[in-house]
């Protein structure tokens, strides 16, 4: 697997035939108002992620997009101010790893 | 948990340009907004409703110990923070750390007043005399870092081994604290999250455009790392926390160290 944070792929996985989501607040209050959608809190061994979400690796607050994620997709943790990219996994699962 | 689907959604947080991003988690705007979202409503960190359960004698004196190590380590950073503020490569990291300054200096308060909520009429008398060796040594050696101007060392020191062990410890501690200090504690997790972000990513950066300072931060990790690692055991042990999930927090605390390569 080529590591995305070794390429220059940032954020051109294509758009079309993606599901999109309506966020809804979650009651996450650790950022702004108008940023609290797109965050969660991880709520332990019974909880899953859906398609438009993957854990942050540095804080473990769960991030959330109005669309479906991908691998290559760029998504921001704000309450840690770290920049993650999207990969898959051996197991076939996505997961977030940093990009400085 | 996102659920239904839909035919549009147009503003995604995660289609800003990054440095538009960096702007906006690093500002003091986007600071203040955050932390009002928590701290708002609050007295010295807790609700006022809270009730304050009564501790048996033994395990009142464990925590009062604790806290006093946790004041030693917001002290730390308070100090730490302050000095960096100077040194600090550009605005952004300046802006950030003026936050940052004001987050350790609420946390020493929230502690002091707590130790004051459980009786002790001279907290900072009682630190003084029940601060770890391993965390006072710590301390001394971060602020020895701060005053050389060692800018990454520095970070490294305070804000990825210091953040990261306050970070996994406050936030076991709250699982079996009493009412109000879980809530303080759970307040001062969420602005630690801040924290530990922008020494990972700060010390990232700097690590991917000048790798040779690998060498020099690794050797403060392996100087640093037996004060730290004393410090969380001697914490844990006064917390009563069993000894699976002390191997854990030292998992969690290695996690990010070792994300910037350093195992």
């Amino acid at each position: 697997m080529v590591d995305p944070l070794e390429t220059d792929q940032l954020a051109v996985a294509p758009d079309h035939g993606r599901q999109r989501f309506i966020l809804d607040d979650t009651g996450f209050d650790e950022v702004p108002k108008k940023y609290r959608k797109f965050y969660r809190k991880w709520k332990g061994p019974g909880d899953s992620l859906a398609p438009n979400e993957v854990i942050c690796p540095v804080c473990k607050v769960v991030i959330r997009s109005s669309r479906e994620l991908r691998p290559g997709d760029r998504v921001y943790c704000m309450p840690c101010m770290s920049r993650l990219v999207v990969v898959r996994t051996e197991a076939g699962t996505l997961e977030a790893r940093v990009a400085y | 948990m996102a659920a239904r689907s839909t035919p549009t959604s147009p503003i995604d947080i995660h289609d800003l340009d990054p440095q538009e991003f960096l702007e906006e988690v690093h500002s003091f705007e986007f600071w203040f907004q955050a932390v009002e979202g928590y701290l708002s409503g609050l007295t010295y960190g807790h609700k006022p409703d809270t009730p304050d359960t009564p501790l048996a004698d033994v395990d009142r004196d464990r925590l009062i110990t604790v806290l006093c190590n946790y004041c030693v380590g917001e002290t730390a950073a308070l100090e730490g923070a302050s000095g960096l503020i100077a040194i600090a490569p550009n605005r952004l990291a300046k802006v950030f750390l003026s936050t940052q300054v004001a987050d350790e200096g609420r946390h020493l308060e929230v502690f002091l007043h707590r130790l004051r909520d459980v009786g002790v009429t001279d907290p900072e008398g009682e630190v003084e005399r029940r601060a770890s060796r391993s965390l006072q040594l710590f301390k001394r050696r971060l602020l020895e870092l701060v005053a050389s101007k060692d800018w990454e060392a520095a970070i490294f020191a305070q804000n990825v081994i210091l953040e990261a062990l306050e970070f996994a410890v406050f936030h076991s501690h709250a699982q079996t604290a009493d009412p109000i200090t879980r809530e303080v504690l759970l307040g001062v997790v969420k602005d630690e999250r801040r924290h530990i972000g922008f020494g990972e990513n700060e010390l990232g950066r700097r690590l991917a455009s000048a790798p040779h300072i690998r060498a020099r931060i690794g050797q403060v990790k392996k100087e640093l790392d037996h004060l730290v690692l004393d410090t969380l055991e001697e914490t844990m042990k006064h917390i009563g926390i069993p000894r699976d999930e002390q191997d854990r927090l030292g998992r969690a605390y290695l996690e990010s160290v070792e994300r910037l390569g350093f195992a």
